[in-house]
This record gives structure tokens, C-alpha cells and sequence, in this order.
């Protein structure tokens, strides 16, 4: 059975008490970006269904903004997922050639995660760094004006870690 | 460098801690303000001239005095971080470098607009600025700005910030609103509007971000002074996000009587076009209005020049003008493609749809599919018309204005660049 421990449980509370009583459905998004943090960054559905218990939504409710938003995984993803941005401004200023760069060094597609779990690699739209491309989203932070030698550097980082 | 009102402060030294912030004069438009009476400050920033600085431009002021007063119910002040539209990036700037100054906006609004719980709703992307306006927030509160009994006024107070979790269409005020109340980010129907039944179907006022941060110097210098900056009804100072081909990517503070060509090739804002190349275009204000070929870009189709203000960027319309928009300057060099550029937001914009219209759900993928024909060197000569014709079906057509936001970029391309489409058809 999935569920929060206390802490954790303790700072869900805190989302909830944003909002007016009776409102509480409001801390549905929030929540799930909270449960993602907690269960292995990805939203099965055992983690949808509790939170719906959590909130006393229906389900459904969950499954419906879960499959919105495209911050949430419905399916399993890798300890580090690199979020390369594709969109026009970073484009220009050779996104592709990191995209390419990150595919051959990992030997993976976009969309795919690394034999050993470490790494997925995606696209995504712009991100609001437009003025610092190429860049990415790696875990809550930015990596910006990437190289090839950024990229290396960064994996060299996030392996020397485990 | 021209007036700064936002970024003057923008490089003292640790300005984002509250100590630094408040030595500076921080906070002191939240003591003017409450003594006053929240109907005077939507009054001065009614004559401040202010005009919404999230993209459409509409008088703030006025869309503050729409705000329904309906007795016994609670009224909803909501700070629009969303930030999505590719090429903007100063919201974020300004959130994470001056903080302090959002929150100081935030409570000098909500006491004019009688918003006793206040939300910031902002791209969940910007997860680490999450933690940088929580703390600004936590140390207002410490310092008495915020809670409970503002300064003795009676006037209670609290914000909190909402992440969204990666929807651009959130950005659009009533898909924020749905999203705010924990469902997906469909736009409603309007009427009724957002001033009459927003969150939770109480008075509800969204603002941008730099349209909030601009309430302080309005209260601060007073509206009159603040309507003599800029020219016309381009009053007040605005924020612009440079990027692409230029030497100086990054947001800049403008007051609106710089030209568009001096914005462009001054060593304070975007210092020229990088390596020495030729500007072939620019989309002036994010990605959602018409690009404009570098001949209408630093002069209008009559001649005069052109001018980084709402007026002298929209004028020839759409034929022939563009619009200050988000202020996301995009700047593309001889090199780039116009095909190729149009269709990553074509890819954008299909993606971001809701998919609650046909014409914006279905046009946006068929407008996607037909640029990359292109890009592929497939497009046949009819594909430009079929093109033209998909957009300009979209135009008007849908609940919100994501549809037109989709229509417009490829209309501009193919208005001013139909020889580069012509150049990539299959012969
Ligand atoms: C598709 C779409 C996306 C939008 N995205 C944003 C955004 O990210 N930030 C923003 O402030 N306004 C955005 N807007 C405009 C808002 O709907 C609204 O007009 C704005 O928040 C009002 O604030 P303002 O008057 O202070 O500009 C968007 C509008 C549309 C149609
Ligand atoms: S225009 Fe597009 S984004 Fe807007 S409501 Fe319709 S389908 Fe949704
Ligand atoms: S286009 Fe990549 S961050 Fe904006």
C-alpha cells in the first residue's frame, strides 16, 4: 500500500491549508507534483487513486488532470531526466545538436531511459529561457547555454553521484 | 539607458534578502498606499495609464474598477507567473532577482482590490523560484507586511504561491482560474468574466507578474509622474526578454520611446546581431504575433520610424505592423529559416492546445503537418494556399485566443516570407 509517511504527510497538509474550506480539490495539482517527489517521480495509478483518497476527490478527477499536464509521468522514467528544450529560440541557437549530442552519448532515443535506469532524455516546449539557449530542465533546476562539453560534464556529475 | 522604474535596483548586492530590500526604500508604497482608500488606488493606477503587461495590453485600472462587489463574498486577486510564451523570460528575471518587489506589489493590489487571500500561479517549471518567492513571502510576513492587521489598518492579508505542472494554455486568465481549482486547463466561455465570477466563482482580477511589480513605482513617484514616462498610451516603462541571434541575450527595462533599431543595436540592450551577420526578421513581442521582415522592422510601411511602444509596433496593422505583446523580442539572423522557425511553433502551439475547439484542436495539427512537409521538401504550391486558408479558418473561430496566437505566426510567414515556402516546393 502506497501513502505518505509523516513528514511527508505533514507538508501535504500544508498544500491543503492554502485553500478556503471545502476548496480543497484546488491543492489536486500541487499534490500531485508533491506525490511525483515522493513516488519515484512518477504517478501510477495506485499513487492517482490514493491521492484522489487524500483529497476525497473521485478518481477520475485525478486520471483527468494527471493526463493534462505535461509535468506529470504517467509512465516510469529514469533518476535523471534530461527535459531538452525544441522550440524556436532555443532551436536557433542549436538545440538539435544537443539533442543529437545527448542521443549518441546515451544510446537512447528521445523518449527512451538508459538500460540501467540513470537517464531519460525528452523534448519539451519552450521553457522561459529562451535568452540562455540551448537549454534543459534536469530535476527542479535549469541547465543553460549547453554544450557538448556542458553535457558531458553534467552526466559526469550525475554519475559521479550514485 | 533609459527611465528604470522595475530593474533600478536590480544590482545592489543581495537586493533579493529582505534587509537589503527594505534599506533600499522597499515596502514603502505598501505604507503609502493603506493609508489610503483602496477605491484612490485604483484611481491613480487608472491614471498611470497602465496597460496589462501579460500580452494583451488592456488598461489596468479599468479592468480593477470592473471588479464585482457582491456583499459577504470574498474577492480573489491572482498573480499570472505562468510565463510561457516563447521568448519571454522576464517574469522569471524579475521573481528571481527582485522578489521582494512582486510580494510589495501583490499587497498594495490585493488592498485595492479587497483580495484577503492572494495566489501566484506560476509555470511549475520555475520550481527553484517557488523557493525564492516563499521566502520573500515568509519574511514579509515576519516584518508584519502580511497576515493579519496590516500596519493597524484592519487589513488582512495572505499569499500563496500555486505551481502549475506544464500547460502553457494556463497562462490564458480563465484556463488559470480551472487550473487553480484543481482540473484541467480549459478556458471558459466568457461571459460571464473573471471580474464577476473568477476563482471559485468569486470577483476574481489576473495580472501579470510586471504588471503587479508596476504598481509600486505607480504609488511610489504617483500616476502623474508615471504617465509622462513612455509616449501616448505607452505610459510607464516595459520589460523586453531579447533572444536569438543577438550579442546581448537578456531582459531589459525600457522606457517607451526607444527605437526599435536602437533597441536592437545599442551596446546597452541587445548590442547588434551576432558574428557580424544580417537581421532577416524578428518577432517583437513572444512568439504569438506576426514576424516582421527586417525592412518593416525598424521602419513602418509609410516610411516613419519605428518605435518599441503598443502604438508604432502594431501600426500597418497586421499587414504590415506587429505587436509589443509579451515583449518576448525574438531576433533571427540572415541564416535562419523561416519555414523551419515557424514550424517549431507551429509543433508548440499544437502541442499547448486544449483541444476543446475543432478549428484550434484539429487546425493547429494540420498546420504542423504541412510545414513539415515543407521541411522536408515535399510541400507542393497548393500546400501555401491550403496553409493560408487553415489559419485563416482558425482566426476568430475558437473559445480563447490561443486559436488566433496559432494562426497568427504562420499568417506572418507566409504574408512576408512566401518566397522561402515557394523555395521548398517539390517540383
Ligand atoms: C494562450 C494564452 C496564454 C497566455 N499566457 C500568459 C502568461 O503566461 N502570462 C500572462 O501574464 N498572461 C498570459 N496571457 C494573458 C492572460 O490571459 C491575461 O490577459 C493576463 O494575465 C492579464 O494580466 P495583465 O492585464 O496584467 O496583462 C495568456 C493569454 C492566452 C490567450
Ligand atoms: S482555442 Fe484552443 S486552447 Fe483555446 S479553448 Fe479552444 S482548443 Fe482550447
Ligand atoms: S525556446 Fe527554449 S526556453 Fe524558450
Amino acid at each position: 500500500m502506497i501513502a505518505f509517511s509523516t513528514n511527508q504527510l505533514q507538508k501535504f497538509n500544508q498544500i491543503v491549508a492554502r485553500y478556503p474550506e471545502g476548496k480543497q480539490k484546488s491543492a489536486l495539482i500541487p499534490s500531485l507534483l508533491f506525490a511525483q517527489e515522493c513516488f519515484d517521480n512518477w504517478l501510477s495509478v495506485e499513487v492517482m487513486d490514493y491521492i484522489a483518497q487524500c483529497l476525497k476527490i473521485t478518481s477520475i478527477e485525478v486520471y483527468e488532470v494527471a493526463t493534462f499536464y505535461s509535468m506529470f509521468n504517467l509512465k516510469p522514467v529514469g533518476k535523471y531526466v534530461f527535459e531538452v528544450c525544441q522550440t524556436g529560440p532555443c532551436m536557433i541557437q542549436g538545440a538539435e545538436t544537443i539533442i543529437d549530442y545527448i542521443k549518441k552519448k546515451l544510446h537512447i532515443e528521445v523518449g527512451q531511459t538508459t538500460p540501467d535506469g540513470l537517464f531519460t532524455l525528452k523534448t519539451v516546449e519552450c521553457l522561459g529561457a529562451c535568452g540562455y539557449a540551448p537549454m534543459m530542465q534536469q530535476g527542479k533546476f535549469y541547465r543553460e547555454h549547453l554544450t557538448p562539453e556542458k553535457v558531458d560534464q553534467i552526466i559526469n556529475e550525475l554519475t559521479s553521484k550514485i | 539607458m533609459g527611465v528604470q522604474l522595475l530593474l533600478d535596483k536590480i544590482s545592489v548586492k543581495d537586493i533579493q534578502l529582505y534587509d537589503v530590500y527594505r534599506a533600499e526604500g522597499g515596502y514603502s508604497s505598501v505604507e503609502k498606499a493603506l493609508k489610503l482608500k483602496p477605491e484612490d488606488i485604483v484611481e491613480e493606477v487608472k491614471k498611470s495609464g497602465l496597460r496589462g503587461r501579460g500580452g494583451a495590453g488592456f488598461p489596468t485600472g479599468m479592468k480593477w474598477s470592473f471588479i464585482a462587489k457582491p456583499s459577504g463574498v470574498p474577492r480573489h486577486l491572482v498573480c499570472n507567473a505562468d510565463e510561457s510564451e516563447p521568448g519571454t523570460f522576464k517574469d522569471r528575471f524579475l521573481m528571481e532577482k527582485i522578489p521582494h518587489l512582486l510580494i510589495e506589489g501583490l499587497i498594495v493590489s490585493s488592498f485595492a482590490l479587497g483580495s484577503n487571500t492572494t495566489y501566484i500561479y506560476i509555470r511549475g517549471e520555475y520550481a527553484w523560484i517557488v523557493d525564492i518567492l516563499e521566502q520573500a513571502i515568509s519574511e514579509a510576513e515576519q516584518h508584519g507586511w502580511l497576515g493579519k492587521n496590516i500596519l493597524g489598518t484592519g487589513f488582512d492579508c495572505n499569499i500563496y504561491v500555486q505551481r502549475g505542472a506544464g500547460a502553457y494554455i494556463c497562462g490564458e486568465e480563465t484556463a488559470l482560474i480551472e487550473s487553480l481549482e484543481g482540473k484541467r486547463g480549459n478556458p471558459r466561455i466568457k461571459p460571464p468574466f473573471p471580474a464577476v465570477e473568477g476563482l471559485w466563482r468569486r470577483p476574481t482580477v489576473v495580472n501579470n507578474v510586471e504588471t503587479i511589480a508596476a504598481v509600486v513605482p505607480i504609488i511610489n513617484i504617483g500616476a502623474e509622474a508615471y504617465s509622462k514616462i513612455g509616449v501616448g498610451r505607452s505610459t510607464g516603462t516595459k520589460l523586453i526578454s531579447a533572444c536569438g541571434n543577438i550579442n546581448k541575450p537578456g531582459v531589459y527595462e525600457i522606457d517607451m520611446t526607444i527605437s526599435v533599431e536602437d533597441f536592437v543595436y545599442s551596446k546597452d540592450y541587445c548590442g547588434g546581431i551576432k558574428n557580424n551577420k544580417k537581421l532577416k526578421a524578428c518577432i517583437p513581442g513572444g512568439s504569438s504575433v506576426p514576424i516582421l521582415p527586417a525592412n518593416l522592422l525598424f521602419n513602418t510601411a509609410d516610411g516613419k520610424t519605428r518605435y518599441m511602444n503598443y502604438e508604432s509596433l502594431s501600426e500597418g496593422g497586421f499587414a504590415t505592423g506587429s505587436m509589443l505583446g509579451s515583449g518576448g523580442f525574438i531576433v533571427l539572423d540572415e541564416d535562419q529559416c523561416i519555414v523551419k522557425h515557424t514550424y517549431t511553433l507551429a509543433r508548440f502551439y499544437r502541442h499547448e492546445s486544449c483541444g476543446q475547439c475543432s478549428p484550434c484542436r484539429e487546425g493547429t495539427g494540420w498546420m504542423e503537418k504541412i510545414l513539415l512537409k515543407f521541411l522536408n521538401g515535399e510541400g507542393r504550391h497548393n500546400d501555401i494556399d491550403l496553409l493560408w486558408e487553415i489559419q485563416s479558418k482558425i482566426e476568430g473561430n475558437t473559445i480563447c485566443p490561443l486559436g488566433d496566437a496559432a494562426a497568427w505566426p504562420v499568417a506572418a510567414a507566409i504574408r512576408h516570407f512566401r518566397h522561402e515556402f515557394e523555395q521548398k516546393i517539390k517540383i
